[in-house]
């Protein structure tokens, strides 16, 4: 989850109330935010907030929302937006590119070290929030009184145009090589992969502004004395592009300057007007959300709601339901259901009353009841449940026993960050040996059992495996042996009422001892392994007393 | 009555009415070769029959340990060399020969010798040659030392009092007790003594009572056992490690758990391991480009590969609502869902998609609501182990269907739910989770840490989630989960997330539930 450092000094002259740490503390979670730490001596906190908020990625855009939550300004925050002149003319080379453009200009800035710090991280958490980490959504900020309007977005061949980038060694560079050589290009090549020609940002004298979603040139850097400020996202969406330049441009109407429209137009003749934050009418019912949330409000009150999280609404003139406006800056309402959680803060979670809905008659799974009865019956031979992942590797899984796999009749994982683990299990027995290797210096004897997962490859099942219930024991000291275990099986099925329907064949494994291993039959089917482990099996597990062993196929049993 | 006391503490009478006289408890127990503690109970017996008592002394004891006592018969180690040096004649030797030819004698003892031979000025030892070389210089041989003396004044076992002790023979003692030859003990001891009863007692008149450790068959028969007085054991000492079966800690807890859940109506569910993309995601209504969807956070397959999805009129279903919200009244995601993506195969990150299949049963079967289920089961994240993380573990779920559930109602339950688990202080806050609208957070007060813990999310399933299953307003699902392995970790005071699923044998053995 994304954080951002809140100074409560900041918070104070946004919201223009006094606050204290821990009465922040406390109401930032009501309107869904997490505190994440407190540092006292500077006056911060810092949170974090869900993904589903980008507005809440500056402190103003978490300051609009305290507003609400303490009644100083309700309803959806008014910005006025002048008409500018700079116009925006986007090459219809781009539509197969990256074919969306929304501009912004910001007149009268002046921000102090902390503000820019904001400007800087709000990219940041956009780019990454929104942008999907510059893919759909790219940033640029641009010092406005370097260029020249009309502006061109176009797309070119990648060694037509050289340009000096940002954060490079000062040199002209083409596009081609920005993306083999400079740093930010090496990044984020892989978006413009496959592409014959990538975009770039012009003014109307033929110098680069931007190489989006790359890098900027150097002509617009923004500096102390930028006054007016140029801002272009472009990207896949438009309505993403639209909302990030919306939460930006908030934000810096919110630090104090003015914000101007810039008329892009499209090839196909349509021009839009960005940024535009005209807020998007919703209708929705008072019942709907009344009954969602399990409260009786009455119009009026459920309009308060609404406006205590900064949106606004009024009856509507179809009965029954409200006309709530969406600020802007919020993109995450696609459903009416959306509102009722926005209804729920704006009444206070903490307010909600506790209902409860009797029904119902509780049922344990079979499974998991029959896993227990075979718990209680191991306790009972006086074996040690441990418990052990499903997850495992192949070479201790099968080379350690002795036994040979084929990568294709196994479980295998494409990724695993960790190469512990590259399959899953296919029996307990090899982590109950491993349990023994990490256990080997206590005091013995060691009767240890599993019940539990394993997995198994079974291509006509819906997604190609199935889990299937196992147990497996083993029993480690200086005097173990087939006898013992044998004894244990026995002592198991007869507590299972099964002793009667199985029988031991001797067999071949690999992982036994030759003369000393028995296949588990069941009603004639094959449902287990019995005997005395290998002594090279023993070493491989640096193991000094033998190893007598079980493993059984519960799924048929219970 | 007739006066009984045990065979041994007869005997023990016996012997002080024969001794005529005061004793020491110490010198009786070495004397008869019994342990001081069973002498002392024996006193105690006679005590309580009035026929013995005892008294304390504090003294202060000097004697010989084992070495020293040894040297009193073969002479200090300085004395055997000098001895063997005017034997040989010897006047100049190196050391390491000298050695050679001593080799009966230990190394240290050798060099203890050597040195005190030296402080005797007896030898003088020097490197001049290139080696280490020792000169006699004594002219004659000479007679005992002061040490030598006093040490020869002793018997083998002796025990002397340290204030009988003159000053010369305080100087040689610490000279000895220095060398650990000799010790010196502050000790308490103990004065037995008869009373006049005891003096004039008859001892053939008292009935002998038998001690025994075992019984035996024989004895319960034969009802013999009557006639014995049992050996006493220590009550107060632990007895050995039982290595016993017992449940695993984690395993405990779940159980717990389910009861909890089986108490407030839930039936247990169970799905698989192997899961596809489309129960994972997709029919969560996470779009298909997601981050979370991403390969570093999920273990994706490569065998096997593909797998099936369900009816086509509900995959539809599942498509539509991505790209426009289908009859969910959703805008949608607004992109081109890809089938293919959806029969990716992954080990499952949640138990959220087992979940949804039994939507997809509800669906199927035409249930009626109410149902209410829980799981509680392993599920996997491609992450690297810590501290705190895993990359398997297990996740706590349950869910309600119902006609008119709302956000109150299920504040409700989960407040009764984490109340049964032991926390009495329960707080619901705005939250988000991809898949529920309204969502809450949960935290719970933990008194034994005096702070509040996040313990877990939920909400109501969205629409999008729950319309390709029929399941449409005003039936709605709640749902919330929480991750088991935290509350293990407090319950079990384990710092470590990975000590649950590593097995240490000593905690498994030790732990209580």
């Amino acid at each position: 989850m994304p954080t951002l450092d809140l100074n409560v000094n900041r918070l104070e002259r946004l919201i223009g109330k006094e606050l204290t740490i821990e009465g922040l503390e406390y109401d930032l979670q009501w309107i869904s935010l997490d505190v994440e730490d407190i540092n006292v001596e500077e006056n911060t906190i810092k949170v974090e907030y869900n993904p589903n908020r980008p507005d809440f990625s500056s402190p103003e855009g978490i300051a609009r929302a305290l507003k609400g939550y303490y009644e100083i300004e309700l309803g959806v925050p008014k910005y006025v937006i002048n008409d500018g002149e700079v116009q925006m003319n986007v090459d219809d080379s781009v539509n197969t590119v990256r074919p969306f453009i929304v501009c912004g200009v910001v007149r009268d800035i002046d921000l102090d070290e902390d503000e820019v710090g904001t400007l800087m991280n709000i990219q940041e958490q956009l780019h990454w929030a929104v942008g999907r980490d510059r893919k759909k959504v790219a940033i640029g900020v641009h010092d406005l009184d370097k260029i020249k309007t009309p502006f061109r977005y176009v797309a070119v061949k990648p060694d037509s145009i050289s340009f000096i980038p940002l954060h490079g060694d000062g040199d002209p560079m083409n596009l081609e090589e920005i993306l083999k050589y400079h740093d930010k290009g090496k990044e984020y090549a892989h978006i413009l992969e496959g592409k014959s020609l990538y975009p770039l940002l012009i003014d109307c004298n033929d110098q680069v502004i931007s190489f989006p979603p790359i890098i900027n040139g150097i002509l617009t850097t923004v500096t102390d004395s930028t006054r007016n400020l140029f801002l272009d996202l472009t990207g896949t969406d438009l309505k993403a592009v639209s909302l990030a330049l919306n939460i930006l441009s908030t934000m810096l109407a919110d630090t104090g300057a003015k914000i101007e429209s810039v008329v892009v137009n499209y090839p196909n003749g349509e021009s839009l007007i960005t940024p535009n934050l005209e807020s998007l009418k919703w209708e929705v019912s008072v019942d709907y959300v009344n009954n969602y949330i399990g409260l009786n409000l009455k119009e009026s009150d459920m309009i308060k709601c609404f406006q205590k999280v900064r949106m606004d609404a009024k009856k509507s003139p179809k009965k029954g339901y409200l006309d709530v406006w969406v600020p802007a800056y919020r993109g995450d309402m696609i459903h009416p259901v959306d509102f009722t959680e926005e209804c729920a803060i704006g009444y206070g979670y903490s307010n909600l009353p506790l209902t409860i809905r009797e029904g119902c008659i509780g049922q344990y799974h079979p499974i998991q009841d029959f896993s227990n009865k075979i718990r209680m019956i191991m306790i009972g031979a006086g074996y040690l449940e441990v418990l052990n992942f499903i997850l495992t590797n192949s070479e201790k899984h099968y080379d350690y026993m002795r036994q040979e796999h084929e990568e294709k009749k196994v479980v295998q994982i494409i990724n695993p960050i960790s190469k512990e683990y590259d399959t899953t299990r296919t029996q307990i027995l090899p982590k109950l040996m491993e349990t023994l290797l990490f256990n080997r210096s206590e005091e013995k004897p060691i009767k240890i059992f599993e019940v539990g997962d394993i997995i198994l490859l079974a291509p006509k099942e819906e997604t190609g495996a199935i889990r299937t219930l196992h147990l497996s024991a083993v029993t480690y000291h200086d005097d173990a042996n087939f006898t013992e275990i044998r004894s244990t099986l026995d002592f198991i099925m007869t507590a299972l009422g099964e002793y009667e329907n199985i029988i031991i064949k001797p067999g071949n494994n690999l992982t036994y001892i030759n003369n000393r291993y028995g296949e588990i039959f069941w009603k004639g089917k094959k449902i287990g392994e019995i005997g005395e482990i290998h002594p090279e099996i023993l070493i491989n597990f640096k193991l000094e007393f033998p190893v007598a062993a079980l493993e059984l196929n519960l799924q048929d049993l219970f | 009555m007739k006066l009984r006391l045990k065979t041994q503490v007869i005997s023990i009478l016996k012997v002080l009415q024969e001794k005529d006289g005061d004793c020491l408890a110490s010198d009786l127990a070495r004397e008869l070769n019994i342990d001081y503690i069973v002498l002392m109970s024996a006193i105690n017996d006679l005590k309580d029959h009035e026929l013995a008592d005892f008294k304390e002394q504090d003294v202060d004891q000097i004697s010989m340990n084992e070495e020293g006592v040894n040297y009193i018969k073969n002479q200090l180690p300085e004395r055997q060399i000098l001895t063997y040096l005017a034997k040989k004649n010897i006047k100049e030797i190196s050391l390491e020969e000298l050695k050679k030819q001593l080799k009966s004698l230990d190394d240290k003892i050798f060099y203890v010798g050597i040195n005190n031979m030296k402080k005797n000025r007896w030898i003088s030892t020097s490197n001049a040659t290139g080696e280490n070389t020792l000169f006699v210089i004594t002219e004659t041989f000479p007679p005992d030392t002061e040490l030598e003396k006093f040490l020869k004044t002793f018997k083998k076992k002796e025990i002397r009092d340290f204030s009988q002790l003159s000053k010369e023979e305080i100087i040689q003692f610490n000279l000895l007790n220095k060398r650990k030859l000799m010790k010196r003990e502050k000790k308490t001891r103990r004065v037995l003594f008869l009373t006049e009863k005891g003096k004039r007692i008859d001892i053939l008149k008292i009935e002998e009572l038998k001690q025994v450790s075992k019984i035996t068959t024989e004895m319960i028969s034969s009802g013999t056992w009557k006639d014995y007085e049992f050996k006493p054991f220590d009550v107060t000492k632990p007895g050995p490690l039982l290595k016993g079966g017992k449940i695993h800690p984690v395993v405990y807890l779940i159980n717990e758990i389910r009861e909890i859940f089986i108490s407030l109506g839930f039936t247990e569910i169970r799905g698989p391991i192997i899961e596809s993309a489309f129960f994972n995601f997709d029919a969560l209504f996470q779009p298909q480009d997601h981050p979370a969807r991403e390969m570093h956070d999920t273990f994706y397959l490569k065998n096997p590969k593909m797998a099936k999805l369900p009816k086509k009129d509900r995959v539809k279903a599942v498509k539509d609502t991505h790209e426009n919200g289908g009859e969910s009244g959703s805008l949608g995601w607004g992109y081109e869902w890809d089938e293919q993506i959806a029969k990716r195969t992954l080990l499952r990150t949640h138990t959220t998609a087992t979940t949804i299949r039994r939507l997809a049963q509800f669906y199927e079967n035409n249930e009626v609501p109410p149902i209410k289920v829980f799981s509680i089961d392993r599920v996997f994240r491609n992450e690297k182990l810590d501290k705190s993380h895993l990359a398997e573990f297990t996740q706590i779920e349950g869910i309600v269907i119902g006609e008119n559930v709302s956000l109150c109602d299920l504040k409700g339950i989960i407040t009764e739910f984490y109340k049964k688990m032991g926390f009495q202080k329960v707080i619901t806050r705005p939250g988000f989770f991809p898949y529920t609208e309204p969502s809450m957070e949960i935290s719970v007060y933990y008194d034994k840490l005096g702070s509040w813990l996040e313990m877990g999310g939920s909400g109501i399933f969205r629409p999008e989630v729950t319309y390709p299953w029929g399941i449409k307003n005003p039936m709605r699902v709640l749902a919330w989960g929480l991750g088991l392995e935290r509350l293990a970790m407090l319950k079990f005071r384990r710092n470590d997330i990975r000590d649950l699923y590593i097995n240490p044998i000593k905690w498994l053995r030790q732990e209580s539930y």
